[in-house]
């Protein structure tokens, strides 16, 4: 039979982000898949370069769009790691609610789009309006709904608003009341069920060729490999949560996943708030004068976080200026986006192609950069 | 966490060893030692390739690769790093310990213009589309002076503004 060169994205339904997927198909099984990265490369670790410790805040969280926290955290976290900074008690907590806050926000969006590779635009609907909720919080405590530059060096911006919390457990409680709507709606849904189920495999020795890490590390090696446990960062070793691991990883079970990490996401808020100190400071000033022209000493550090799709991290080398003098970005999707895609995709129908990016956790703009 | 220091001296015989920060060791070896070094690692339990990277020291003239790997029983982060000539770098491929390097490697290629010996995808384009100029994260090349010159700015008079009625 001929074959047929097919082009998935850079625009497409079921893609996530500008992202390309050059195809060769004999019918509808993919004979073999060339990820074609790029369509949002922004130069991001070049521009970082050419500007201050402070001005990189704004920039930084665009590189992951859907989860911008992580970089802000590990800016932070890599800055104080060479500057020696001691963040304040309370600043801990509330860099930890940001992160779960935004892990659930994620998932949601993550469960949702699944409707985009299966054709259940109703998942989509009521998963993003559930996150613009999440998103009304985020407006409320720093102005932003999605850019939220909130976590910096030192701490965090401002203290959280009067009654925040409260709004918060409402929020967490709603969300445990919906959640199983979404998974009755998404998980048990004749189509996606049989999308889904014993397909798209990821093995465990794919996982350690590879290097994945996060949700698709956990669910088939069965390991409870997450960098909260394993090397716990702000105040993630003294609340007390579960990682939820499987062997067998299809993608369903990838989902599934998902849904047990957003239960522990609420549980870890609600932990956070009950925890954390009702006084104190959030902040401390990092520089005396003007903030601009902050040093931060000579060194190099790697600054990593457990994000909803695996290790993300920053490798930051400063050389005592007023710039960084290098930040590379280890995007968390790295790995399956790019080999994975060029290795394992081959083999599956063309309709799966993309429930392959979405189960397995792909974000463009964070590969490209 | 001082027990694997003391094994990676007697082992790799690095030239410098420091613990930049909590739970991390940054170990500094001569760029032949870069392929053993990883493979010591791999072997002992640092099963993941978090990044391959490269700094570029341009006022020594030298590129500095540096390797992340993790242990996830030990919780430990190493980074491994070797400098190499700035003009003629060239480095073996570390695919063959860790599948995953080959997008790395291919990556500092582009961006670095550093050649993987045994990665025969490395020289390949990935990100950058028709690229022709030095690689661009090397410190020598400057994006303002690249996108002035290659996308110059338009001469305008002001006669758009009184087409549309100007601003009044």
């Amino acid at each position: 039979m001929k074959e047929v060169k097919l082009f998935l994205g850079p625009q497409h339904p079921g893609m996530h982000g500008n992202y390309s997927v050059h195809m060769y198909v004999d019918g509808d099984i993919i004979e073999k898949a060339r990820p074609t990265p790029g369509f949002l490369h922004r130069g991001f670790e070049k521009l970082m370069e050419r500007r201050h410790w402070m001005g990189n805040l704004a920039l930084i969280p665009r590189i992951c769009v859907p989860e911008p926290d992580i970089n802000e955290f590990v800016y932070a976290q890599g800055i104080e790691m060479l500057a020696g900074i001691e963040v304040p008690e309370k600043a801990h907590w509330i860099r930890m609610l940001v992160l779960e806050m935004a892990r659930v926000m994620v998932h949601l969006m993550s469960l949702g789009f699944i409707g985009g590779p299966t054709g259940m635009y109703t998942a989509t609907y009521w998963a993003i309006a559930q996150r613009d909720l999440i998103l009304d919080l985020f407006e409320e405590l720093c102005g932003a709904r999605v850019y939220h530059m909130y976590i910096v060096p030192g701490g965090v911006r401002k203290d959280l608003p009067e009654g925040f919390t409260d709004r918060v457990l409402a929020m967490m409680d709603e969300l445990e009341v919906k959640i199983p709507e979404y998974e009755e709606l998404i998980l048990k849904h004749p189509i996606i069920h049989a999308r889904t189920k014993d397909n798209i495999m990821l093995p465990a020795e794919v996982v350690w060729e590879l290097g994945v890490t996060g949700i698709g590390m956990r669910s088939a090696t069965g390991e409870e490999n997450d960098l909260r446990k394993v090397m716990p960062y702000a105040k993630y070793d003294q609340v007390e949560f579960e990682v939820p691991t499987a062997t067998y990883s299809d993608a369903l079970t990838r989902l599934n996943l998902k849904v047990r990490e957003m239960y522990q996401c609420i549980s870890i808020i609600r932990q956070v708030i009950d925890k954390m100190p009702s006084e104190g400071p959030v902040n401390v000033p990092v520089s005396t004068g003007n903030a601009l022209r902050w040093t931060v000493p000579a060194g190099m550090v790697y600054s990593a976080v457990e994000s909803s799709r695996g290790e993300y991290g920053y490798f930051i080398v400063s050389d005592g200026k007023e710039m960084p003098y290098r930040i590379a970005v280890r995007g968390a999707s790295f790995p399956q986006g790019l080999l994975g895609i060029e290795k394992y995709l081959k083999g599956h129908r063309i309709d799966d192609a993309s429930l392959w990016m979405d189960t397995m956790g792909v974000c463009s703009p964070e590969i490209d950069r | 966490m001082n027990k694997i220091i003391n094994e990676i001296k007697i082992a790799l015989e690095p030239l410098k060893i420091e613990t930049p920060a909590l739970r991390q060791i940054a170990v500094v070896v001569k760029p032949d030692a870069i392929h053993n070094s990883l493979a010591y690692f791999r072997q002992k339990g640092f099963t993941q390739l978090s990044i391959v990277t490269c700094i570029d020291w341009i006022k020594e003239s030298e590129l500095e690769l540096v390797y992340i790997v993790l242990s996830w029983t030990e919780g430990i982060y190493i980074q491994l790093r070797a400098r190499i000539d700035r003009e003629k770098p060239v480095m073996v491929t570390a695919t063959d310990i860790f599948p995953g390097a080959r997008y790395y490697e291919r990556e500092v290629h582009e961006f670095f213009g550093v050649d993987f010996l045994g990665n025969e995808d490395a020289a390949k384009p990935l990100f950058l589309e028709l690229w022709d100029d030095i690689p661009p994260l090397r410190k020598d090349f400057d994006p303002q002076a690249y996108s002035d010159s290659k996308f110059p700015m338009r001469e305008r008079g002001n006669e758009f503004v009184s087409e549309f009625g100007g601003n009044k």
